[in-house]
Parts: C-alpha cells; sequence; structure tokens
C-alpha cells in the first residue's frame, strides 16, 4: 500500500512516499534552513511563502522519485498541526486539492505521531513490543509517551517551559552561535569540557515533567554581561541580545549546557521506563539526533534504547506517511472539511484499532 | 524611585516561585479582550509569569514557551473564553503578524498575553497592560505594571488589592 505523506508544519517542505508504512519509496525533504538561519530564526510570512513555492515541485519529486503516479496512490497523508498556522496551512490545502481531484482518502495527521512513527522506518525494522516510553524532543516539543498500541497513547511529562530544542536555540543565540542551536552546540560541546559548569540538573521530584528555563537562565547569568542601564529600562530601540563576556570559553559552556539537559532527560525516560515496565525505550525529534543524548541513554538505560536514523529525526514527510498507514489501517479517514489544528495534543489523536 | 501613578506598580519579585504566584493573580482577574504585554530581557521571567497567569485563569492545557509555535490557545472549563499566548520574537512586522492572524486575535473574544511586544508595538491597541520585567540579580526580578485606559487602570487596581490588600 502507498501512502503519499506531506509536512509543512514548520520550515521543511518534504514529501514521501512509504509502503505498507515501513518503506521509504522516496522521501524529499526541501529545508530553508539556509533562508532563516541568517535571521537566526523562524519567521512565519517567511516560511509561509517558501511553503507554498515549494510545495508542488516536492511532491511531484517525491512521486517521481518512487517511481509512481497519483493513481498508484492509495491515500495521502497530511501534518494538521501543531505547528505554525500559516505553515500548516499550505500542505493541508494542498494535500485536500489532491484528494478532490485524485479522489484518494485524506487522512489529518499529528505531527508528534508522525515523529512516534519515525521509529517504524528504521530499516532493518525490528518488531517493536507494546508498553514502550517515548522521548519526543525537538525544536518545538520536549514530550514523554507511555505507547501501549498503536495509536494509544498516554501523556506522561513534557516541558514545563521551554521545549529542549528550543532551550539549544537559545542558548545558541546567547553564545552567538549560528542557528540551529543543536548541531552549533554539539559541535562547540565537542570542543570543551563538560565539567567546566555546575549548571542546575532536573529537580528530583516524582514526575516526568522537564523544565529548562532555569538552565537556559544559568547559562545567561555565566556567560553575559549584566545589559546597559537603558536596555534594562526596557527604553525602545535599545538592543537587547545579550554580550557576551570575553573570559569565558564558549566550547566549555556549551558542553556543561549540553550535558545538564541531555541528563535532564535520560533521567526523567529511564525512570519512567522502568516504573512503565517498559520493553524499550524510544525517542524521536530533531534532539534525538544528539549524539551525547544517543549515548547516555544508551548507557543509563537497562532497557534496549531505539532511535531513527539522522534524517528521520529532522521534520520529513515519510514520518507523516508512515503515521497514515496505520491510521487507514485503522479504518479512519478525514474529508474535506479538515483544517489545520495549531495546538493539537497527541493523547486526543489517540484511536483504537 | 520614580513617583507612581495609580495606574502603576512596583513589584519586587524574589523568585521564579513568586514570580509565578504574581502570575496567578493577575491571570484570576482577567477578562475577555484584554491585552497583557509582558516585556523583558531573556531570562527575566516573561514565561514563568505567564504559567502563572494560566494558572490562575484555569486554562485545562499547561501553559509553556510560545517561542516554538508563536502562538498558544487556552481553554478553561468554566466558560467558552480563550487565552491566547504570544512570543512575537519573530514578529518583523504587519506581515507575520497577519500570516499568525493577529488582527482577528485581538478583535476576538479572549485575553491576549504578548511576549517581546516592543517588535510589533505599531499592531498594539492603545489601552493595554505593559508589564515591564527586569533582571535584578540570581532570581529577583523587578517589575512595573503600567495600565493604560480605563479597563487597565482599573485591572492594576484589583491586581494590586488581590496582591497587597490595599
Amino acid at each position: 500500500m502507498y501512502i503519499l505523506g506531506i509536512e509543512t508544519s514548520c520550515d521543511e517542505t518534504a514529501a514521501a512516499v512509504v509502503i505498507d508504512g515501513k518503506t521509504i519509496a522516496s522521501n524529499i525533504v526541501a529545508s530553508q534552513i539556509d533562508l532563516h538561519a541568517q535571521y537566526g530564526g523562524v519567521f512565519p510570512e517567511m516560511a509561509s511563502r517558501a511553503h507554498v513555492e515549494a510545495i508542488s515541485p516536492v511532491v511531484e519529486e517525491a512521486l517521481r522519485d518512487a517511481g509512481i503516479g497519483y493513481e498508484h496512490v492509495d491515500a495521502i497523508a497530511v501534518t494538521r498541526g501543531p505547528g505554525l498556522v500559516g505553515s500548516l496551512l499550505v500542505g493541508v490545502n494542498y494535500a485536500k486539492g489532491l484528494a478532490l481531484a485524485t479522489g484518494k482518502p485524506l487522512l489529518g495527521i499529528n505531527h508528534l505521531e508522525g515523529h512516534v512513527y519515525s521509529l517504524w522506518l528504521t530499516q532493518p525494522f525490528r518488531e517493536i513490543l507494546f508498553p514502550v516510553v517515548v522521548l519526543i524532543v525537538s525544536g518545538g516539543h520536549s514530550e514523554l509517551l507511555l505507547m501501549t498500541g498503536h495509536g494509544q497513547y498516554q501523556r506522561l511529562g513534557g516541558t514545563l517551559d521551554d521545549a529542549a530544542g528550543e532551550a539549544f536555540d537559545k542558548v545558541g543565540r546567547i553564545l552567538g552561535l549560528p542557528f540551529p542551536g543543536g548541531p552549533n552546540i554539539e559541535r562547540a560541546a565537542s570542543l570543551g569540557n563538560a565539567r567546566a559548569y555546575n549548571f542546575p540538573r532536573a529537580k528530583r521530584d516524582d514526575s516526568y515533567d522537564f523544565s529548562f528555563s532555569g538552565l537556559k537562565t544559568a547559562v545567561l547569568r555565566e556567560s553575559t554581561v549584566p545589559s546597559s542601564a537603558a536596555a534594562r529600562r526596557g527604553e525602545r530601540g535599545t538592543d537587547r541580545t545579550p554580550k557576551l563576556r570575553t573570559d569565558i570559553s564558549v566550547n566549555d559552556v556549551a558542553a556543561s549546557f549540553q550535558s545538564a539537559l541531555v541528563e535532564i532527560l535520560v533521567e526523567k525516560a529511564t525512570r519512567a521506563a522502568k516504573a512503565y515496565q517498559a520493553t524499550e525505550v524510544l525517542m524521536a525529534g530533531g534532539v534525538s539526533a544528539n549524539s551525547l543524548l544517543r549515548q547516555m541513554m544508551r548507557s543509563a538505560s537497562e532497557l534496549p534504547v531505539r532511535y531513527p536514523p539522522l534524517n528521520l529525526c529532522t521534520d520529513n514527510a515519510a514520518m507523516i506517511a508512515a503515521a497514515g498507514y496505520f491510521r487507514y489501517n485503522a479504518g479512519l479517514r478525514d474529508d474535506l472539511s479538515l483544517d489545520v489544528a495549531a495546538m493539537w495534543p497527541l493523547t486526543s489523536a489517540s484511536y483504537d484499532r | 524611585m520614580p513617583i507612581l501613578k495609580e495606574s502603576e506598580l512596583d513589584i519586587i519579585s524574589h523568585s521564579e516561585e513568586q514570580t509565578r504566584r504574581l502570575g496567578v493573580r493577575l491571570g484570576a482577574l482577567l477578562l475577555p479582550g484584554d491585552v497583557i504585554c509582558l516585556s523583558g530581557d531573556m531570562g527575566a521571567g516573561k514565561t514563568a509569569f505567564a504559567v502563572g497567569i494560566g494558572k490562575g485563569w484555569g486554562a485545562t492545557t499547561p501553559v509553556t514557551s510560545p517561542t516554538f509555535n508563536l502562538i498558544h490557545e487556552h481553554r478553561r472549563e468554566k466558560d467558552t473564553m480563550r487565552l491566547y499566548h504570544l512570543d512575537c520574537y519573530r514578529l518583523r512586522g504587519p506581515a507575520d503578524a497577519e500570516t499568525i492572524g493577529l488582527d482577528d486575535l485581538f478583535n476576538r473574544r479572549g485575553a491576549l498575553i504578548l511576549e517581546w511586544p516592543e517588535n510589533i508595538s505599531v499592531l498594539l491597541p492603545k489601552e493595554r497592560l505593559w508589564i515591564e520585567l527586569r533582571v535584578l540579580e540570581l532570581t529577583r526580578r523587578n517589575f512595573i505594571l503600567e495600565g493604560t485606559g480605563k479597563r487597565y487602570e482599573e485591572l492594576v487596581n484589583k491586581f494590586r488589592e488581590s496582591t497587597f490588600g490595599v
């Protein structure tokens, strides 16, 4: 069964064809990273314009790469949310147009469910036995889930403030590193001493929630000079970018920050896996590409740890198609009234088989 | 220290927890259409304060940083009112604001919390509550509330009563 997946929730325009929810026939991602890197973040208006330009060629390339035409597609799966409204609209409207023109079934997919199903695309595939604990960590999300079956999600915890990837981006900005923060901090950290600074770790409580803003503020305090009096008074037009101290080692701060953040994630995920008698710890999302996180999770967990290959950690449409396959099999369909859902907790996207 | 008007309030918070509790007091007072601007540097406590507002208002979904999605919509059980929480850091002007549907939000029956409001100052309504958050040291933060317009002068007064009992 061929599912065409479309993903435009943030700054990647992506389309892919996946066979039977497991085999990637094509996987095209048009990244806007160069466009946004010069401004240090994703700007919404620029993002949706870039999606509009890229969507048609990207979908056609995905079909061409897979060697199929629209007539071979069994269903169209598109990211419905969560994400940037203006970006989501481009993908959802395009998918609705395709569904209308081709008469193929339409499926609206939760972006986080997509990340979960990136784990099903790992080759060679070993069957995943439920229940599993899933840690989704990306620029916009930090969620710890218990998955008891296909489409069965229970939220164990999540961030109370910044998402993990957001903490990477913000600390990257403090340290004057290029956007996006994740890979650039990882690079700097590889040259630094992770013990140079003792940044705050997880609160030792029973919850599975994360908090990263205290860590971010500690990095800020340690590595910047207080802003000018005018900036503190909040006068308009004053530069509010924190000024980096000249006597700190960016590499040491990056390494110490990264190790604190990773320790928080590892502690919560391994504790949850034990408490819920999971068979495995799964990780997905952009931050799961971080090699220290992978290494620490493997060494701390008594259970097998699984994560997607690097190209499936970041946003892509193959994972949307894979999630679509399992929804399709469960008999779910959406109609042309499908609308974007900018805020859409994964638990409310749960379904029964 | 400047002499404050009735419509202004100057507060010191000694911890993130206290910042959250101040937010809870304000959140309980919000009405549909209210615009709350939270201005301050990274680490000043904007999100911590917003988390408190969400709690005091009764949000059923936890308030977290809206940086990635730019806008979070919250609901509560007691009525159909909405609470919108925006991060304007990456909005550079009217075109970006339009893409995320900001005009629409000002006209809806929800309350708005705006972080980095100075980035869209031309689009802000003249009447609003402006809260300046400043880092003093370690966990100490200074908050200056300034209400513009009748509704917001009243809001500052109610907040003062509920926080200090005077």
